[in-house]
């Protein structure tokens, strides 16, 4: 295998390829692995091990896992937040480590961290500058921001007054400032009552039709399941589960027959073709899981064989 | 005032010249050393961690990335951003209440300094500057040390690196943003107390007619009432006009009003007190009690400062003065010297030891008639040479000389002998003791330079604390930075005991010799084993701290307040010199700052 800080001195040629075939990539990780050490280098907790991820154009990814799987662990590696201990990060085809590939990031982290001592706007004015945006740009998206995120008439007001869930509007503009392409989102949900929760998912779905792409990890399991395109499961450090969401909630070794008109006898000579055939009639309900089940089912499995992909060849 | 060191020109001390190789020289090998030892320091840690070849590459990537992209992608109007929330974070902590404690303490300080000291404008001027550089530099610290821990602590930096900001950018604007908070209060405290010396030392004095006696000639002579703890002799001339006698540094105008047949005399306020003398230096030279040249004796005084010339016999000190021209010193040569007395017998204490003042051509030697002076310790001695002098010629007879016709030589150099007239007891000088007074420069300006000397210590400071704090949690960067100041103003004690120079070793030695109760100057006698390993690691600690000691900022020799506190203008060279150091550690730590941040896991 490939030695991963090799991986990162990837030739012009290499990247290239990279570059002309798969341009719709945005994140990519190649067998990323972090290792927490102690202050004396002694190895603490291994975060994340061998990651290997891709993440499109336009999609909505979803990272989840249990408290300490390696969520955020991933996300602060792929903002340069985090050295990889091995492996590779690349954002729009950089280094994640490199700066430049901030301009067209928008990152909410987990509590929105900002200074309690400045207001909304100057808040947002703070963060615009830091995109070397000139005043009159700034005074604008400031405008607009605010409005979108509905704080008007708390524009003045120092965040420290602010509600958990004004806190969470404020750093959402405050990661939308630059009209970033990819936006990073750490548990947008957390701490919402149900009504900020659903505006938060339009949100985050409103920005997928405006054609950015959005990486975001959450523990809540329905806001992933109605907003994400992909998911990838993780659990204590290692990915256990990826794919499309319609996809993976669906039952593969239950196939589910619907039919309208069917008499009786036909139904019987059905259930018996089945029979026949080796098969066995289950039961008529409901044929999709929820992703609440698949979640636990891989977690208990996880914990059974550590180490193994919950399900193979996927 | 002692002055140890000569105060060279800008250009002397820049660049490399007969008297050394130039503070650009030593600063650019510095720097050469320091990059070295950085560079060598990084590829360890990243060869630790990444193996010997990755290492390599990832330090050389940092520097071509540092060099390459982040420099010339710096923006003003992101460092301007962090300058700003730096300053809106302090004013918000309600900061200025540091101001306020200052001020507090100027309210009740009057009480406590010593109005009737001998000096009160230098115990006035070196409190208040003193006071000043603790709070200044105290304030500097706790502000740069605690604002990017406290950044990285509570997470907000977490949205700031994911923005397209530099860590140097980041190091730079909260290096300005808490120099500008700083700069706001000192230069607060500055007028503040600017006002509270000028009021503290103003005083009057009365006169009522019947103080005064009428003298022959038709002036008046009394004294002057009790106030600020002192009272002035005065004469006055026929025309009622005169001055104080001077004391307590200053004198005051006094002069006779006559009206409608009732005579008051007012007395002006004082002068004086509050001055910034611009001093001319010349050369200092010995000769010894044969006449021969020579250099000064040493009357066993530890500080090698003064040397020493015996009395009665042919020792002199002796100053060449250059350029001494007529435009100049149009009324003649303002002479003011501050000269110690070391006495081997009491003698007469109240009046002084008489000495003699020679003005003498360099070539010719044609020497004036001595002037006698008496020298008291610690007080300043003014004496104006006239232009018109008595010389003694080849013939022992005395005539007529013209100070700069036949005294002073093609180039305008002149020398002043001084010498002490009384036997066996000594007079003591250092080159910076005599001087010709060229005249005044404004005292707020100078009390202005001297805060823009503690302007530059506060600047030095903060870049340390800013660079020390992107490493390091706030508590332990304002141990260390605190660590930097105490080492900046023990330097030279520091040095000395790095050097060897004190007795009694090291430190472990030191240590050793206190808790055994040993006396400093006898031999350690522990074993040759146990006095091997003492003084091995003596000598590893002393090559630290000789090396500490000599790349930190010496604040000691930043500090211009002496001038100040002693009525003498600050050279303009030395506070040049003194922006370029501060410049200097400005750079440099900046750049260090900018790396530790970047080698940094933020997150971590």
């Amino acid at each position: 295998m490939d030695t991963p800080v090799a991986g990162a001195r990837a030739t012009p040629h290499e990247g290239g390829r990279t570059a002309g075939v798969d341009s719709d990539v945005v994140i990519e990780t190649r067998n990323l692995s972090k290792t927490y050490r102690d202050f004396w280098g002694r190895q603490k907790v291994q975060a994340l091990k061998a990651l290997d991820l891709e993440i499109r154009r336009g999609e909505i990814f979803g990272l989840l896992g249990p408290n300490g799987s390696g969520k955020t662990t991933t996300i602060k590696l792929i903002l340069g937040l985090l050295f990889p201990s091995s492996g590779r990060a690349l954002v729009f085809d950089k280094d994640a480590t490199d700066v430049g590939k901030n301009e067209r990031i928008g990152y909410l982290p987990e509590e929105s961290y900002l200074y309690k001592f400045l207001n909304a706007e100057e808040t947002l004015d703070f963060y615009g500058r830091l995109f070397d945006m000139p005043a009159s740009v700034r005074r604008q998206r400031v405008d607009e921001l605010i409005e979108q995120v509905g704080l008007k008439r708390a524009r003045r007001r120092q965040l420290k007054e602010y509600s958990k869930g004004m806190t969470r509007r404020i750093g959402l503009a405050q990661a939308l400032i630059n009209d970033p392409e990819l936006i990073v989102l750490d548990e947008p949900t957390t701490g919402l009552d149900p009504i900020g929760t659903r505006q938060m998912k339009d949100m985050i779905l409103k920005l997928r039709d405006q054609g950015k792409t959005v990486l975001m990890c959450s523990h809540l399991l329905a806001d992933v399941q109605d907003v994400c395109d992909r998911i990838a499961i993780l659990y204590q450090g290692e990915l256990k589960e990826l794919g499309r969401v319609d996809r993976l909630l669906t039952v593969r070794d239950v196939t589910q027959i619907q039919a309208r008109g069917l008499s009786d006898q036909a139904q019987r000579e059905v259930r018996q073709a089945i029979e026949r055939l080796g098969g066995q009639v289950v039961s008529m309900a409901n044929p999709t899981t929820t992703l609440e089940d698949l979640f636990l089912k891989i977690v208990q499995e996880g914990e059974s064989h550590p180490g193994r992909r919950a399900r193979e060849g996927e | 005032m002692e002055l140890e060191k000569d105060i060279l020109p800008l250009a002397d001390w820049l660049f490399p010249s007969l008297r050394g190789p130039g503070a650009l020289v030593i600063f650019a090998a510095v720097v050469a050393a320091l990059s070295v030892v950085s560079l060598f320091g990084a590829y360890l840690r990243m060869a630790i961690r990444l193996g010997p070849g990755e290492g390599f590459y990832a330090v050389a990537k940092s520097l071509a990335t540092v060099f390459g992209s982040d420099l010339p992608h710096a923006s003003w109007r992101r460092i301007w951003a962090v300058t700003r929330l730096a300053i809106q974070e302090a004013l918000r902590s309600r900061v200025l209440i540091a101001f306020a404690v200052f001020a507090v303490v100027l309210l009740f300080a009057g009480w406590f300094l010593d109005t009737a000291s001998d000096h009160p404008a230098r115990l006035y001027l070196s409190f208040i500057l003193t006071a000043t550089q603790l709070m200044i530099l105290v304030l500097a610290i706790l502000l740069s040390t605690f604002s990017l821990p406290a950044d990285i602590k509570s997470k907000t930096i977490h949205t700031v690196v994911t923005k397209p900001v530099r860590p140097g950018e980041i190091v730079l604007g909260r290096v300005l943003g808490v120099v500008a908070v700083n700069t706001v209060i000192l230069a607060l405290m500055g007028v503040v107390s600017y006002l509270f010396v000028v009021r503290g030392l103003d005083h009057r004095h009365e006169i009522a007619a019947d103080d005064l006696e009428r003298i022959g000639g038709g002036g008046w002579e009394g004294a002057t009432s009790l106030n600020a703890h002192h009272r002035h002799q005065v004469t006055l001339d026929a025309s009622g006009i005169g001055r104080t006698d001077y004391i307590m540094d200053h004198d005051h105008e006094v002069h006779l009003v006559d009206a409608s047949g009732r005579q008051t005399f007012v007395v002006g306020p004082p002068q004086g007190a509050l001055v910034a003398r611009m001093p001319r230096y010349g050369k200092l030279r010995f000769v010894d009690r044969a006449g021969k040249e020579g250099g000064g004796i040493s009357v066993g005084k530890e500080w090698a400062y003064r040397k020493y010339i015996e009395g009665g016999s042919l020792a002199a000190a002796v100053w060449t003065f250059p350029k001494v021209t007529p435009a100049a010193f149009p009324d003649g040569l303002p002479l003011e010297m501050n000269i110690s007395v070391f006495r081997t017998y009491k003698g007469d204490i109240v009046s002084g030891i008489r000495g003699r003042i020679t003005v003498k051509h360099p070539r010719t030697g044609l020497s004036s008639e001595p002037i006698p002076f008496t020298a008291r310790e610690f007080m300043l001695y003014r004496h104006d040479v006239p232009r018109k002098l008595k010389a003694v010629s080849a013939d022992g007879t005395l005539k007529d000389v013209d100070l700069f016709e036949n005294l002073v030589d093609e180039e305008g150099n002149v020398e002043v002998w001084i010498q002490c007239s009384e036997p066996s007891q000594y007079f003591g000088m250092a080159q910076a003791d005599v001087y010709l007074r060229g005249g005044n420069a404004p005292f707020a300006l100078n009390f202005g330079k001297a805060y823009a000397g503690l302007w530059f210590q506060m600047i030095i400071a903060t870049c340390f604390g800013v660079t020390l704090s992107t490493f390091l949690s706030g508590p332990v960067a304002l141990f260390a930075t605190g660590a930097t100041l105490v080492v900046g103003l023990f330097r030279d004690f520091i040095i000395s005991v790095a050097t060897g120079e004190q007795v009694g070793g090291g430190p472990v030695e030191s240590f050793v010799r206190i808790i055994t109760q040993m006396n400093q100057t006898i031999e350690l006698d522990m074993g040759k084993i146990v006095e091997w390993i003492i003084k091995g690691m003596d000598a590893v600690l002393m090559a630290f701290m000789w090396l500490f000691a000599s790349v930190f900022p010496d604040y000691r020799a930043l500090d211009t307040s002496r001038f100040v506190a002693y009525g003498f203008n600050i050279d303009g060279n030395l506070l040049a010199q003194h922006a370029l150091i501060a410049l200097a550690y400005f750079v440099v730590l900046c750049l260090y700052g900018n790396f530790y941040l970047k080698s940094r896991e933020i997150a971590a």
